[in-house]
């Protein structure tokens, strides 16, 4: 940016944009409030910080902290069974990721440049998958892959979490597609280049920060999902919720603890990389608002 | 090409499989719901509308009227905690709004199973409550427990849609109100809640449809008077299977939750058409 040019960045800013930014004097700010959101705030995390803290315990108890040890985590680790359900949860994510943001991302391109008759009505349709209740998806798709003589194993919850995934998607990355405008693909156009040639050269690099935010996105829901696996797993290797699920219900055991910061971890890694993102690809606005799926609105 | 058809071929592959693998299972679930168990339990079709009937019967019906209370009840309370959140965030939180935020969203993306765990080991007979509180207080095996899981479960849902709907709100609009000798309440009531209204329906839709459905809560933190339609149906395709039965109940739940989920859309339709 040459610095001769462009005038200082708060003069090109439109006049009623610094007033927004900050709360008017008309705002008192209500001291309830603020104890009220900050008590919201301790409620929030008082049940993982105690996940945590315990995974880390010496003892059994999950009421006193003895000492620190790792013994949850060797046991985490050490079992065969629970590390095969890692491994499974890891490729089911992962598979779920790839296929479910290439199919979202098409869908999302089709809804938004199609001029279709139904278009408007499939814009609409799509979002149905996101508020269906999930034990309804999980009861009808154990039903089809039975029917259809599918035997359960990792394959079939693959596919139920691609199918529930799709419309994540879409949701961010049309959003950022509506945004971009038409104009950058057309002047590709008037040069020459072929409509696959400008959604290859033009169209997918400029949606690349929604495309990864949200393949990540579906990576920690598909990691974190247990309704879908639930009713869709074969008997081995069982995906890590579902193992948790199973051993609560023996009983509360510490083991479970280490399991839960484990996947807390992986989870906050990819949500916290998609928030991060756009700022990694130079951009500047908040990785928050692509993921909401709120760009540009 | 023509740049419709190019882009109508996108279409093509996850119409497919949204066909496939999300309306066909659909109607699997309708036709089985008329279906038979045979002796071994396995389930045929056939037409057999008892288990209809069975759904709305004396002994059933206090679950799903207790599955949408309890649903309401987390409506309710989301709403009720949502709303000031988000109000402080998205006026108050300056140049924090989006950490406070991420704050907001990151305990969502804690596995549902070890949140409602973690409630366990605070609630229990000899958990952190009793023991900070000094009492021999029963949580668990209450529906308080239960509602109080699938608030913490789905807050999120509501925290998000009121905060965009402030956000979006000219803020200026507060203070025309107050200019006007409105006072903080008369403000609020006039000015803001009207304006946050779609926030607000939109959050109460999104809690309202997986609190109904959900069975995590009720196995975990509430006892055998605390259980939800989704208990029964999970039953129905797990231990006692009988899956018509289960269809069943899943075909009159979505049949429920339908009125919903079109309120929902058709708000999303309307967003979608064009900033208001």
């Amino acid at each position: 940016m040459s610095v001769d040019v462009a005038p200082p960045a708060a003069a090109s800013r439109p006049a009623a944009e610094p007033a927004r930014r900050k709360p008017p004097k008309a705002f008192d700010r209500p001291r309830f409030l603020r104890v009220f959101t900050g008590l919201f705030f301790v409620v929030l995390f008082a049940p993982i910080g105690l996940v945590i803290l315990f995974s880390f315990n010496s003892s059994r108890s999950l009421q006193d902290f003895q000492g620190f040890s790792l013994r949850w985590y060797e046991q985490f680790f050490q079992s065969e069974s629970l590390r095969d359900s890692l491994i499974a949860s890891i490729q089911i994510a992962l598979v779920t990721m790839v296929v479910a943001t290439v199919l979202g991302t098409m869908l999302a391109y089709g809804l938004v440049r199609a001029r279709t008759r139904w278009s408007s009505a499939a814009n609409v349709m799509m979002l149905v998958p996101l508020v269906t209740p999930e034990i309804v998806a999980g009861a009808s798709a154990l039903l089809l892959f039975t029917q259809v003589g599918l035997e359960l194993s990792i394959t079939t919850i693959v596919l139920a979490h691609i199918t529930f995934s799709i419309s994540y998607v879409t949701v961010v990355v049309r959003a950022r597609l509506s945004a971009l405008g038409r104009e950058v693909e057309d002047a590709s156009m008037d040069l020459g280049a072929t409509r696959w040639e400008t959604f290859r050269l033009v169209t997918l690099p400029a949606l690349w920060p929604a495309v990864i935010a949200a393949g990540l996105l579906v990576f920690a829901l598909s990691f974190d999902d247990f309704v879908l696996s639930f009713f869709t797993t074969g008997e081995s290797p069982q995906p890590l919720p579902v193992r948790i699920w199973t051993q609560i219900r023996f009983g509360v055991r510490p083991t479970i603890n280490a399991i839960g910061t484990f996947m807390l971890v992986v989870s906050t890694l990819s949500i916290g990389l998609a928030l991060l993102l756009p700022r990694l690809f130079g951009r500047r606005e908040s990785g928050l608002k692509v993921l909401l799926g709120r760009e540009g609105a | 090409m023509n740049e419709n058809r190019f882009a109508s071929a996108f279409l093509v592959p996850s119409g497919l499989w949204l066909l496939l693998l999300f309306v066909v299972p659909l109607g699997f679930l309708l036709a089985i719901s008329f279906g038979y168990t045979d002796d071994l339990g396995e389930a045929i079709y056939g037409w057999n509308p008892e288990n209809y009937s069975r759904v709305f019967d004396a002994d059933l019906l206090p679950v799903l009227v207790r599955s949408v209370g309890f649903a309401l009840a987390t409506v309710v309370l989301c709403l009720l905690i949502g709303y000031p959140v988000a109000y402080y965030i998205a006026i108050f939180g300056g140049r924090w709004k989006n950490v406070l935020l991420a704050l907001v969203v990151l305990p969502f993306f804690v596995n549902y199973l070890v949140r409602t765990y973690a409630w366990i080991a605070m609630l229990g007979d000899d958990g952190l409550a009793n023991g900070v509180l000094g009492g021999d207080i029963r949580f668990l095996n209450t529906p308080y427990a239960v509602i109080g899981g699938l608030v913490y479960g789905f807050l999120a849902f509501m925290i998000l849609p009121i905060y965009a709907s402030l956000d979006r709100m000219d803020p200026s609009l507060i203070e025309a109100g107050k200019d006007l000798y409105g006072g903080p309440w008369q403000t609020f009531r006039n000015v803001t809640w009207p304006h946050t209204m779609q926030g607000v329906l939109a959050g109460s839709v999104l809690v309202f449809l997986p609190a109904v459905g959900d069975f995590v809560s009720a196995s975990l933190l509430g006892g055998p008077d605390e259980v939800m339609v989704g208990n029964l149906i999970q039953q129905q395709f797990q231990a006692s299977d009988n899956w018509p039965f289960g269809a069943a109940l899943t075909v009159v739940m979505m049949a429920f939750l339908m009125i919903w989920m079109v309120l929902y859309l058709r708000s999303a339709a309307r967003e979608a058409r064009g900033p208001a």
